[in-house]
């Protein structure tokens, strides 16, 4: 009888040690993992101007940038201002018309100071409001950049990527999320300095 | 050995109920979804709060509309659907600002807020209990989204639980089809006037 009580006692301590075993060998790897990939992050895809870049919500082509004292709207404003214009095509890959997010484009380095774009919509030359899915728009990004800030000849933008969570951590709620950037685009910027300032 | 096998037989059942579970548990989206009315075109369809009733549904290729500083053309890579409707509040003045269109895939469209200034949009006035007033809803569509569409109408896009008219739509009639239509201020009754090219 107490033999018999003493090795179901032993059978069940050996469950418990392997259960043990194998979680904290499961938690160690899974931190290792996730500790590895933040010190060494896979190299950012650089693509071209005019090609398509897959951020998971949006299919983004980027063509181009300028430097302008006016915004798209054609209209001067009254205060000299220079704006840093991202010209580039959106097609809206999810299921219901969306606003372009505003943490899409980001500089690296970072531009000191630079508050978040104005997106146009070129066929309107106005503010664009939400893109429909399956109808891709060319539209244009609008910084105005601080007054005492002189654009570099070369800009890295980053394009930044979302991921869609059926059910997100807080309410279980169906949505789109910003992630990190997926791809990095080498932009020109002939005319930085002299039209800038005419 | 009969132990373990009722052991074994117990855990995929029980597996197999949590998986159920698990795929028939609604998302939260769901749950505090509107609820849905049904409606047809040609009826006036009724919620608790409002009555909502289709007139003219129209079709283009391109938009003239009065815009900020003048007129302006509106183009569109897809086709203009405009919706000339006319609504009415129940018990209390309420205010309907969110129109959407659903595609046969499912695809749902905002109304377009390219046309901000035009008198009589969805939106721009409240509804009085027991007096109609003309509504304009435009949306912007791909051309294979058009036929076999839902028109959803609530008070609000954001209000979970509250009650949204979903009108099926019938094909637009051939003699609806424009290349280009000219929406032009109205008169005292109807606020906008559509001219048709």
């Amino acid at each position: 009888m107490a033999n018999e009580q003493r090795r179901s006692l032993r059978q069940r301590l050996f469950a418990i040690l392997i259960a043990g075993i194998g979680s904290a060998a499961a938690s160690v790897i899974s931190y290792a993992a996730a500790i590895y990939h933040a010190a060494n992050p896979a190299p950012l895809r650089t693509a071209a101007t005019g090609e398509m870049i897959d951020t998971g919500q949006w299919h983004i082509t980027i063509a181009g940038a300028r430097i302008s004292n006016k915004p798209p709207t054609g209209i001067k404003p009254t205060e000299p201002q220079t704006f840093l214009l991202v010209d580039f095509e959106a097609d809206n890959r999810s299921a219901a018309s969306t606003f372009i997010p505003s943490a899409l484009f980001s500089f690296d380095p970072t531009i000191p100071e630079l508050p978040e774009p104005t997106i146009y919509l070129v066929r309107d030359r106005w503010i664009a409001g939400p893109v429909n899915p399956r109808m891709p728009e060319k539209l244009t990004a609008a910084w105005q950049l601080p007054q005492d800030y002189a654009p570099p000849p070369e800009l890295r933008l980053l394009v930044g990527s979302q991921i869609y969570k059926e059910r997100d951590n807080l309410y279980g709620a169906s949505n789109w999320f910003d992630r990190e950037p997926v791809a990095a685009v080498e932009l020109d910027l002939p005319d930085a300095g002299a039209e800038a300032r005419r | 050995m009969s132990g373990g096998l009722k052991n074994a037989v117990a855990l995929c059942l029980a597996i197999a109920a949590l998986y159920g579970m698990r795929l028939s548990t609604p998302l939260y989206s769901e749950i505090v979804s509107p609820v849905a009315v049904p409606g047809v075109q040609g009826k006036p369809a009724k919620t608790a709060r409002f009555v909502m009733g289709i007139v003219k549904v129209y079709l283009a290729q391109e938009l003239t509309a009065p815009g900020l500083g003048g007129t302006r053309t509106y183009t569109t890579s897809g086709r203009w659907l405009v919706i000339e409707a006319a609504a009415k509040a129940s018990n209390e003045s309420i205010a309907l600002t969110s129109a959407q269109w659903r595609g046969p895939d499912g695809i749902r469209y905002a109304m377009t807020r390219r046309l901000s200034t035009t008198p009589g949009l969805l939106g721009s006035e409240r509804l009085e209990p027991g007096i109609p007033r003309p509504i304009l809803l435009v949306f912007e569509l791909p051309e294979n989204q058009i036929e076999g569409g839902t028109l959803l109408i609530a008070e609000s896009a954001l209000a979970p639980l509250s009650e949204q008219l979903q009108i099926t739509m019938t094909p637009i009639e051939a003699a609806n089809i424009h290349p280009s239509i000219t929406i032009e201020r109205g008169g005292h009754i109807l606020p906008w006037k559509l001219e048709f090219q």
